[in-house]
Formats: structure tokens, sequence, C-alpha cells
């Protein structure tokens, strides 16, 4: 028989974007320990359908950890007490007997509330958009070793392209700065060839359009390492920061 | 897009105007530490290497003004940064952990010093207007220089008998760690706005700085510490 515990509910409400939103308490008895943290959100919600009460909003969409769609700010940690663990991820046996959980959606200005815990974040697609992506020809593919690439380059990028763009570097920051995020996108494109070629007007973009969409400036605190499901690292915030620098550079050369 | 004013616009140029501001300013107040440590040697070392500076006008002007101007550069981007953050996320958390100590996680997140910038930054423009007050626009050969036996040890002198008030003295001491602090974050900060090195070193970087830091508050606070000791001593000899 696998183990079961109770738990207390501090749920945010909030009908929409327009709603002021509030703090629901809502018991939480039986919960298996072998659950997901969102299949007792599913549990907690299938009873309050029951009750005939309006379920609790959050977002999910592959539950293994790959998407980024999910995450909800858990006892004040984005993605909930485990390093390295999206919210999907996160097992009840995490949790003792008689716990208060405070849920409570990504706050940040850039994520407005869509509802409950869904917040838009189409901000970061409008980011990506605006140079998270490589210009090429299509057509069959170049041979695959025509190209060189250093194999720490390789690694790092590589390590940088695991970001899943869920967000919680926003989440956790103190600034809601999203510079964990588009630094790691910097790196995952401009550190290979194929990227490096439009680097500097990448930066410039992305930069501008994160500025635009209302994030916090980084003051180095590194929440945000700490909170990332895939431990993207902040020095991805440093190449993105000597990247903008050496990027000022297109200003004053600029032959037309 | 225009040139330099965009890339001061931008998030990452207004941090690296402070960055470099804050480099210039780091520079400064381990020169003054340098010159301040001449106290040990007594009256003349001391004296003579403030005549020395003195000696340096009007070249020192230049170099003043630029401080001046640097100060509030640095005052200016600061200010915008904190206020951008704080629109940055209008609604807070009810309940808020640093995600560092997270299980299973070695990294520290956000260290007191980081989130205290803007706090200790401020107990600076306060410190600096008072030292101003009391060290540099005083009448150096006035009575401020006398010392209890009598005679007057100019600029000296009035250094000893501000840090001689007990209330002074704990109030630089104070002012010093505040200062320690704010580059213990502040320096390896720096390195990281300017990218200057990746994630192998960033763990070496951080406790450097954070070494420095303590180094330049205990040095500071060396001085009033000597003062008080030197009259204690002085009073015990009944002079
Ligand atoms: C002795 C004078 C000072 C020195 C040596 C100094 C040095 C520094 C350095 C090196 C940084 C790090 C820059 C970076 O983020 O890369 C910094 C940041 C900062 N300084 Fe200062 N500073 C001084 C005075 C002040 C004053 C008077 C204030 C004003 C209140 C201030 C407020 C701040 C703030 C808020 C930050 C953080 C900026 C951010 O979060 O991005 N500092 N300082
Ligand atoms: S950097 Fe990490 S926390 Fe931020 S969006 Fe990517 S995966 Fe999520
Ligand atoms: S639902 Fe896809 S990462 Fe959690």
């Amino acid at each position: 028989m696998a183990k079961t515990i109770n738990l207390i509910l501090n749920v945010w409400r909030q009908k929409g974007a327009q709603d002021k939103g509030r703090f629901e308490v809502y018991k939480a008895d039986g919960i298996d320990t072998d659950m997901s943290f969102l299949e007792m959100l599913d549990v907690v919600n299938e009873r309050l359908m029951k009750e005939g009460k309006e379920p609790i909003a959050f977002d999910h969409d592959c539950r293994e950890g790959i998407c980024g769609a999910c995450g909800a700010v858990v006892n004040g940690r984005p993605h909930g007490p485990m390093a390295k663990t999206t919210l999907c991820q996160l097992h009840m046996r995490r949790f003792k007997d008689n716990d208060t959980v405070t849920i409570e959606p990504w706050r940040a200005r850039g994520f407005p509330i869509v509802k409950d815990l869904v917040v838009d974040r189409s901000a970061f697609d409008r980011i990506m958009a605006s140079g998270g992506f490589i210009s090429v020809k299509t057509g069959s593919a170049p041979e695959a070793n025509a190209v060189p690439v250093r194999r720490r380059d390789a690694e790092t990028a590589m390590d940088a392209a695991a970001c899943i763009g869920c967000g919680a570097c926003v989440a956790a920051c103190p600034n809601a700065s999203a510079m964990l995020f588009v630094g790691a996108k910097v790196s995952h494109f401009g550190l290979l060839p194929q990227g490096r070629v439009e680097a500097k007007e990448r930066v410039r973009g992305m930069v501008a359009r994160m500025d635009a969409e209302g994030f916090g400036n980084c003051s180095n605190h590194y929440e945000c390492e700490a909170a990332c499901p895939k431990g993207i690292s902040v020095s991805t915030i440093a190449r993105m920061n000597r990247e903008y620098l050496s990027s000022q550079e297109m200003i004053w050369t600029k032959e037309s | 897009m225009n040139g330099s004013s965009s890339h001061s616009r931008s998030s990452i140029g207004k941090k690296q105007l402070v960055a470099a501001t804050g480099l210039f300013l780091i520079l400064f107040v381990v020169a003054h530490l340098a010159g301040n440590l001449f106290i040990y040697g007594g009256p003349e070392a001391f004296n003579g290497y403030a005549k020395k500076l003195v000696g340096l006008r009007p070249g020192l002007y230049f170099l003043e003004a630029a401080l001046l101007v640097v100060f509030l550069i640095h005052l200016d981007a600061t200010a915008r940064l904190v206020l951008e953050n704080l629109r940055a996320r209008p609604t807070g958390y009810r309940q808020g952990a640093p995600a560092g100590d997270r299980q299973g996680h070695s990294a520290a997140g956000g260290s007191f010093a980081s989130r205290l910038m803007p706090w200790t930054g401020a107990v600076i423009v306060a410190f600096v207007i008072w030292h101003l007050l009391d060290f540099t626009f005083v009448d150096r050969d006035g009575p401020a220089g006398i010392l209890p036996d009598g005679r007057s040890y100019g600029l000296f002198g009035v250094v000893y008998n501000s840090l001689g008030n007990p209330v002074h003295c704990v109030l630089y001491i104070a002012a010093m760690l505040c200062v320690g602090t704010h580059l213990s974050h502040g320096i390896q900060s720096f390195i990281q706005t300017f990218g200057l090195v990746g994630e192998r070193r960033l763990p070496a970087v951080r406790r450097i700085s954070n070494a420095l830091g303590i180094a330049i508050a205990l040095a500071y606070s060396s001085i009033p510490i000597y003062v008080q000791l030197s009259f204690w001593v002085f009073s015990r000899r009944g002079v």
C-alpha cells in the first residue's frame, strides 16, 4: 500500500487579468506520496468539481520535465523545493504529513496573470522572435563534418540549449529579470558557427525586446541559477553581457 | 538606433555603467586607504602625505572633479536600475525563500550583501558628506588639530580628535563595514557584468571578492581603533 499524506493548500485564485485575486485554503487529504505535484492538483481539482466549484487553473503539457509549460511558486520556491526539478517532476514524497503548502503564480510585470496559476509567457516568444533563431538556407543538410565545432563550445552550447523556457528564472529573481533565459539563448546560438554569424544582431535584438517587455535588470544575485530546473549557469549571463558590449562596435563601424 | 545612448539606456548598458564607475570608485577606495595608513607613521609622515597631496594641485582638482562625476553617474544609474527592478514585480510573493538553499543545490543564491546594495550605498552617501565636513572642509591649523598635550598637530590632530570621540569612532567603523559589504558583492558583480570570467572561475572570483571586501573594511576600521587605543595609553600615562 502506498503511503498517503494530508496537506493544507494555500492557493492563489484569480478569475482573470482584471480580478484582484486572493488566497484560498483547501484541504488535500489522502494524497498518495508517489504522485507528482500536478497529479496532486488533479486530485484536488476533481474534488472541487464534484462540489460544483471552479477547479484551479494551472499550465502543463508533457509532465515529464521537457516542455517548460508547468510551473508555480511552491512555499516561496519556483518549481518547489528540489533542485533541477520541474513542478511536474516533483513528487509528493518530498512533503510531510500535515504540511501547509503555499502555491503562487510566477510574479512579474512581463508575465501577466491569465487565471489562477496560469501566466502569459508570450513575452518569451517575442524575445525569441527578436533574434533567437538562425537564418539558414533550407535545402539538403550539409555534410556533417564540413563545419568543425570545438568540443568545448559544443558542450557549452548544448548545456545552454537545455533551457525549456519555463520562466522560473524570472519568478525567482528579486528583480524579475529574464537575463538567464536570454543568456541561455544567446549562448546556445552564439557558440556554434552557424549562429555566430548573426551573434551581434541577435544579442542587441533580444536584449532590446527583453527590456521593452518590462523585465527587471540582473543584479547578480544568482537566484535564477538555483531555481532553474535545467541547471542553466549564470555564466551564460556573463557571455551575454560580454557579447552585448562588443556588439556596440556595430554602431560605430556601420558602413551605411 | 543612436549609438552610445542606446547602450546606456538598455538594461545591460546601465549595469555596465554602474560597473565601470564602480571600478573607478574601488580604485579610489584602495588608493585612499593606502594614504590613510600613513597615520601609523606618526604626525610627520601623515601630514607630509597630506601636504604632498595638496602640492599636486591644480591637477588634483581635475581628479576630484572626475571622482565627483563618476560618483554621481554611479548614483544615477543605480537609482534607475533599482526603480526599474521595483516596477518589474508589482505584486510580491506571500512567501519568499532564497532559492539557493534548495535540496541538492550547492551554489548559494543571493547573498545578504547583494540584497543590501542600495542600502549600503545609501549609507556610503551619508558617510561621504559627513566625512568631507569632518576632515576636508575644516581648518587644519585651527583648534581642531590641538591634541591633549596642548600642541597643534595639523590634520593628524584633526583625525585624532574626531576619531577619539567614541560616537564618531563607532559610526566610522559602521560606515566602513557598509563599504566592505558593498564591495564584497560589488567586485564580483563588476567581473560578471563585464563577463570577464566563465563558469569555472566564478566561484573563485566570488571568494576573492568577499575576502577583499572584508580586508578593506578591516584595514579602514583599524585606524579608529588605533586612535582609541592611543588615547587610552595617553590617558594612562597621565599626559
Ligand atoms: C565608495 C564608493 C562606491 C564603490 C567603490 C562602489 C562600487 C560598486 C561596484 C563595483 C558595484 C558593482 C557593479 C556591478 O553591478 O557590476 C556597485 C553596485 C552598486 N552600487 Fe556602488 N559603489 C560605491 C558607492 C555607491 C553609492 C554611494 C551608492 C548609492 C546609493 C551605490 C549603490 C549601488 C547599487 C544599488 C549597486 C547595485 C547595482 C545593481 O544591482 O545592478 N554605490 N557599486
Ligand atoms: S533558464 Fe532555466 S529557469 Fe529560465 S526559462 Fe530556461 S529552463 Fe526555465
Ligand atoms: S509539464 Fe512539461 S515541463 Fe512540466
